[in-house]
């Protein structure tokens, strides 16, 4: 706390600076102002029809846009006189991407609107067997349920008549694969799509010529669905169409002060989300009626192993967002010194909150009653019921500025961040699992996950005159934490850079960043020690991590003549995770390294003014290498054993490439543009070590061997790949100067293969993944969105007419 | 900074230090008016001030006599019904100051600011004479600024080819002049908005500077950031994901990735890079699983999230796991 007094008081004192050199501000000589400019006014309708075509998988043809057949359509309208200016457009519309912009500009005020669409289109091919619905109550046939029940019909995702959870050996699995469920009958296709619609207005108001005032609102609103999470057991995975309908309202309000000396601004921004649907209810496919053995707790009448095998509740249910708000108060200021020196600085105090209320523990009506209470009292009622949660936050940022001499720049900054969460621990360590099993845990207390970030940053920069800049640079970021592994991390960061800027036909630019991160206080225990959440001891969270970091950057262009520009990107990165001193001789696990090298290399030539192309490759390399160990907890020997340790090595390569060509009046009345690009990536997930062995010749001395009759049970996973071609062509002809025609032509195609996308036809995506759906697979139901090949073309022909 | 103390230590030496300099700077700036510091010069603004009226031309027309080309008519600048426009001022010479003597030389180049000719930062002083409110008042010692990137080496007064005054198509364009392996991820099959026009970089940046990371606009970390739009992740939660609260860019590419949801990994194995406890989160996943045993689930479609739904924050009171 008294740091923030301190840093409030700092910045308030630089803000006071800027207030007081306000008085005695005297209007600047005005000479004769320039005549005002000729009025241009312009407008345009550009109307037409479209039509589209796609094979398999259109939503991802129109991830983002609404491409369906009909028409086509983009209205301008400018006009400016000399007391005001007007800028207005309309896009697509009617559809579910269509915008809306309006920009009206006077003496003293400036007023903006904006309305858009923005759709999310996840699959046009999805199929469920809950019922899609808008509210937060998803359900499937009781009878179907029954029938899975009773092990009367193919149960999911098993083969008919066995336990759902029965499929894991290669048998049990192919009968499964083999044998639809019962839910593929009379599934019904449905379009999987979002739609975020937005309206927003702002207002700028010139008060004085040093005072303005603005003011904003918009309003968000985003419906539809989109896929989900529903499971009930371990191996039982559903995937639901959860029904969106929630809105964001945001409001800002500020008064800003200028003078030739500097700034002051004090603004206040509130956001208020509004979820229609906080929770989901939703039926289990594998009961249709909450599992009852009969027996007394704790052995009954739930099954204490039901969130494992599926013998859980008939229905249940979770919170969805919950509905929450912010609001930050800013001050802003800057102030303007002798000798090319400045300071600016914010302060900002943030506040969230969240108090909706709690839903029960459980709606499993054989886990909630008295006699579960008596064995796990704490479940018969809740801590409390509303959230209570909120989050205060405080921002400082210092930032001096100054060229005192022709050569010398520096530049200082120091910032301040606080994340303060106030939300009072929860205690759950009486819960209730999946809705199936009520269970007691040691570590069952909410966290509140503290961050305070200290960020002071010193650069000196020389200048070579016409060479250039050097730039010399030390950081040091501060973090402590509450509730992670390191409490207190530091971050020392040096970096050089190099930017040669005099020459406008050379630039180059060139950057080297090293930094090095280490903890301290982490998890201080012997080697028995199990770490957070029962994690290996010697597990370290990436983002928090010992680390060293290595970048480099260079960007080279060239203009050999006035008509031809080359350039250069490259840029290469590493992060390593290297051991520390707290569990010595212990394996070390979680992402060990990751490197990552992009270059880039581009071409523009502009021979004549009405001619202009360009091509640009890139390339990039990702290489990832993390470790586990696929152990069993303590007391067994496996938590120790070195031989159940594995990687995974993750290798992507990804191409770029796109080319174009401006033909604008190149030809008589026409105007011609082609883009051509295309991406290619191979990503691969590479496993090894001991771990790997074991299974790929099934050795293993301390785990499960593969399954009787089965000689190697590891197979690799096969590379994914992405391959994606896009080609648009644009030629508009005018008749006369203000009335044309105008053709164009989309076309993309996808190829992908993706080993977590479920194959229609049978297999997972070891294959192509063509045709419809299957719902489900082996320890799943699901809905079948993920993307697939396709290919789309569209066609406009529009009237184009200039006023 | 090993320790608490010493992180305690480090913060409270800083925040002194920033006090002093505040205290510095209130001091150095509450000098009589008649005490020029050594070696201080005026301001561009300050030198225009001082101008006599006599050293202006005090009409465009004169100018563009010879500089036809250099028009500024049409845009932004030009709209001489707002008086804080270069054209309710001293036209052209707003920018490129008094030039009487300039045109009395016969148009010595000598005699005249060339906003081209100037190192970027110096040109920024000269935009930032009026451009220094709103999202342009932290411009100074800001990312680009810093790297001597200026006001005209993104924008063009005279010739734009986009809005507002930038000297490409689009902002795409623009950035990937030096940020191009970042705008060739919008290539990748999972990408924001951007390409279809929706969205363009300075939805979620402010290029000018801002109390923001990685330049930022929205909020004061990249969680605040994200989740001006995703409001409905922002919580706060009674169960938190610690990376949640860290920082959204832990698991998404907000630029692009190959990986579902922009993830940075595909999971289960991004999963796995922090989850190495027992049994079923660091299960080796692999082909043999995919085919033949129903823990397939937690490999294709959603894989870990179809069950930790909640992986961004669970409301549930039995949501410990972020299951509910």
């Amino acid at each position: 706390m008294p740091r923030r007094l301190i840093l409030g008081a700092g910045v308030l004192l630089l803000l006071s600076r800027v207030v007081m050199a306000q008085t005695g501000q005297k209007p600047p000589v005005q000479p004769p102002a320039a005549p005002g400019p000729t009025v241009p006014s312009f407008g345009s309708i550009d109307f037409g029809f479209r039509g589209t075509g796609t094979d398999i998988d259109r939503a991802q043809y129109e991830r983002y846009r609404d491409l369906r057949n009909g028409a086509a359509s983009r209205f301008l309208y400018r006009k400016e006189t000399p007391s005001y200016f007007v800028d207005a457009s309309a896009f697509n519309v009617g559809y579910r991407d269509q915008q809306y912009k309006l920009r009206y500009d006077r003496s003293k005020l400036n007023f903006g609107f904006l309305w858009d669409s923005i759709p999310t289109n996840y699959s046009y091919m999805s199929v469920s067997p809950w019922a899609v619905s808008d509210t937060g109550v998803l359900t499937i046939s009781s009878a179907l349920r029954q029938q899975v029940q009773n092990r009367t019909a193919v149960g999911v995702p098993c083969a008919p008549g066995a336990p759902p959870a029965a499929c894991g050996n290669p048998t049990q699995a192919a009968a499964a694969l083999a044998n639809r469920s019962i839910y593929n009958q009379g599934l019904s296709g449905f379009d999987l799509q979002l739609r975020r619609d937005t309206a927003a207005i702002a207002l700028n108001y010139a008060a004085t010529p040093s005072v303005g005032v603005n003011f904003g609102f918009s309003s968000a609103s985003k419906t539809g669905h989109q896929p989900w999470g529903a499971s009930f057991a371990f191996n039982n995975a559903n995937e639901v169409p959860l029904p969106i309908d929630h809105r964001t309202n945001d409001i800002n309000a500020g008064v800003e002060w200028t003078n030739q000396k500097g700034m002051v601004r004090l603004a206040w921004d509130g956001s208020f989300f509004d979820n229609q649907i906080t929770t989901l209810t939703w039926d289990n496919p594998i009961r249709a009626t909450d599992f009852n053995n009969g027996l007394a707790p704790p052995n009954g009448p739930y099954d204490p192993s039901g969130y494992s095998n599926g013998n859980g509740p008939a229905q249940g249910r979770m919170a969805l967002f919950p509905n929450n708000s912010m609001n930050v108060v800013s001050a802003m200021g800057l102030y303007k010194m002798p000798r090319r020196t400045s300071v600016n600085g914010t302060l900002q105090f943030t506040n969230q909150s969240q108090n909706d209320p709690l839903i029960p523990w459980t709606i499993n009506p054989l886990i909630a009653q008295p006699s579960v209470y008596a064995i796990f009292p704490h479940l018969a009622q809740l801590p409390r019921s509303t959230a209570d949660a909120e989050v205060k936050g405080l921002n400082a940022l210092v930032n001096l500025n100054s060229r005192p001499f022709r050569r010398v720049a520096f530049n200082v900054r120091y910032r301040y961040n606080d994340r303060d969460v106030q939300t009072p621990t929860f205690d759950a360590t009486e819960y209730v699992r999946f809705d199936a099993v009520p269970e007691e845990v040691e570590e069952g207390f909410s966290h509140q996950f503290d961050i305070n970030r200290q960020t002071f940053d010193a650069t000196a920069t020389y200048s070579l005159n016409r060479w250039g800049g050097v730039r010399v640079g030390y950081g040091h970021d501060a973090y402590e934490r509450h509730g992670r592994g390191f409490s207190d991390v530091g971050d020392n960061i040096f970096r050089l850079t190099y930017d040669a800027f005099a020459n406008q036909y050379v630039t180059l630019r060139a950057g080297y960043e090293a930094s090095r991160r280490r903890g301290s206080g982490f998890i201080e225990s012997g080697v028995d020690y199990e770490g957070v959440g029962g994690t290996q001891p010697s597990l370290r969270y990436y983002d928090e991590a010992d680390r060293n970091r290595y970048r480099t950057s260079l960007t080279f262009s060239v203009m050999p003549t006035e008509t031809v520009s080359v350039n250069f990107t490259l840029t290469d990165g590493r992060d390593s995770y290297p051991e520390d001193e707290f569990t010595p001789g212990r394996d070390q696990f979680g992402l060990l390294d990751a490197d990552t090298t992009a270059f880039a290399v581009g071409v523009n030539v502009l021979p004549r003014p009405q001619v202009s192309f360009g091509a640009t490759y890139g390339y990039e390399t990702y290489d990832a290498l993390q470790r586990s160990r696929n152990a069993a907890p303590q007391p067994s020997p496996e938590w120790f054993d070195a031989t159940r340790n594995w990687t995974m090595d993750n290798k992507e390569k990804v191409n770029t490439f796109t080319l174009y060509a401006d033909f604008l009046k190149a030809i008589k009345r026409t105007d011609i543009r082609f883009v051509y690009d295309f991406m290619d990536s191979d990503n691969a997930y590479v496993h090894g070590g001991p771990r790997i062995q074991q299974l790929d010749t099934n050795t293993s001395v301390t785990g499960t061997s593969c399954p009787t009759g089965v000689s190697d049970c590891f197979i690799a996973l096969p590379n994914l790949t992405t391959n994606w071609n896009r080609f648009t062509a644009d030629v508009k002809y005018f008749f006369r100067s203000d009335v044309g025609i105008g053709f164009a032509y989309w076309y993309e195609r996808l190829n992908v293969r993706d080993f977590a996308t479920i194959d229609a036809n049978g297999s997972v995506g070891f294959n192509a993944e063509t045709g419809s759906v299957r719902t489900d697979y082996l320890g799943g139901l699901i809905t079948g969105y993920n993307p697939r090949d396709y290919r789309g073309n569209t066609a406009f022909v529009r009237l184009l007419y200039l006023f | 900074m090993g320790s608490i103390g010493g992180v305690r230590l480090f913060s409270s030496v800083v925040a002194v230090l920033s006090l002093l300099l505040a205290g510095a700077i209130v001091l150095v700036a509450e000098q009589p008016s008649g005490q020029k510091p050594r070696g201080s010069q005026p301001t561009k603004a300050q030198a225009a001030a001082a101008t006599p009226p006599s050293a202006y031309v005090g009409d465009d027309a004169t100018c563009l006599t010879c500089h036809d080309t250099q028009s500024y008519k049409g845009t932004t600048h030009a709209r001489a019904f707002n008086e804080r426009t270069p054209a309710a001022k001293h036209g052209c010479e707003s920018c490129h100051g008094p030039g009487k003597a300039h045109v009395d030389a016969g148009g010595d180049k000598t005699k005249i600011i060339n906003l081209k000719t100037l190192p970027p930062q110096q040109a920024s002083e000269t935009c930032t004479t009026c451009h220094d409110r709103a999202k342009h008042a932290l411009w100074n010692g800001s990312q680009h600024d810093q790297r001597n990137v200026g006001c005209v080496t993104c924008h063009s007064v005279h010739s734009p080819k986009g809005e507002p005054l930038l000297k490409a198509q689009d902002q795409m364009a623009l950035c990937s002049t030096c940020h191009r392996p970042i705008v060739n991820k919008q290539f990748r099959l999972n990408h924001m908005p951007v390409r279809e026009g929706k969205l363009a970089c300075s939805s979620c940046h402010n290029v000018h500077g801002t109390s923001n990371v990685k330049l930022l606009k929205a909020g004061t970390t990249i969680d605040e950031s994200c989740t001006s739009c995703h409001a409905e992740k922002r919580g706060p939660y009674l169960w938190e994901h610690a990376p949640v609260t860290e920082s959204c860019t832990t698991c998404h590419d907000p630029h692009g990735s190959n990986n579902p949801r922009l993830l940075v990994a595909r999971p289960p194995f991004l999963c796995q890079r922090c989850h190495v406890t027992s049994r079923h989160p660091p299960t080796v996943y692999d082909g043999f699983v995919l085919q033949n045993s129903s823990n397939a689930n937690k490999i294709y479609g959603r894989s870990c999230v179809v069950c930790h739904q909640q992986i961004h924050g669970s409301n549930a009171p039995s949501g410990k796991a972020l299951l509910r």
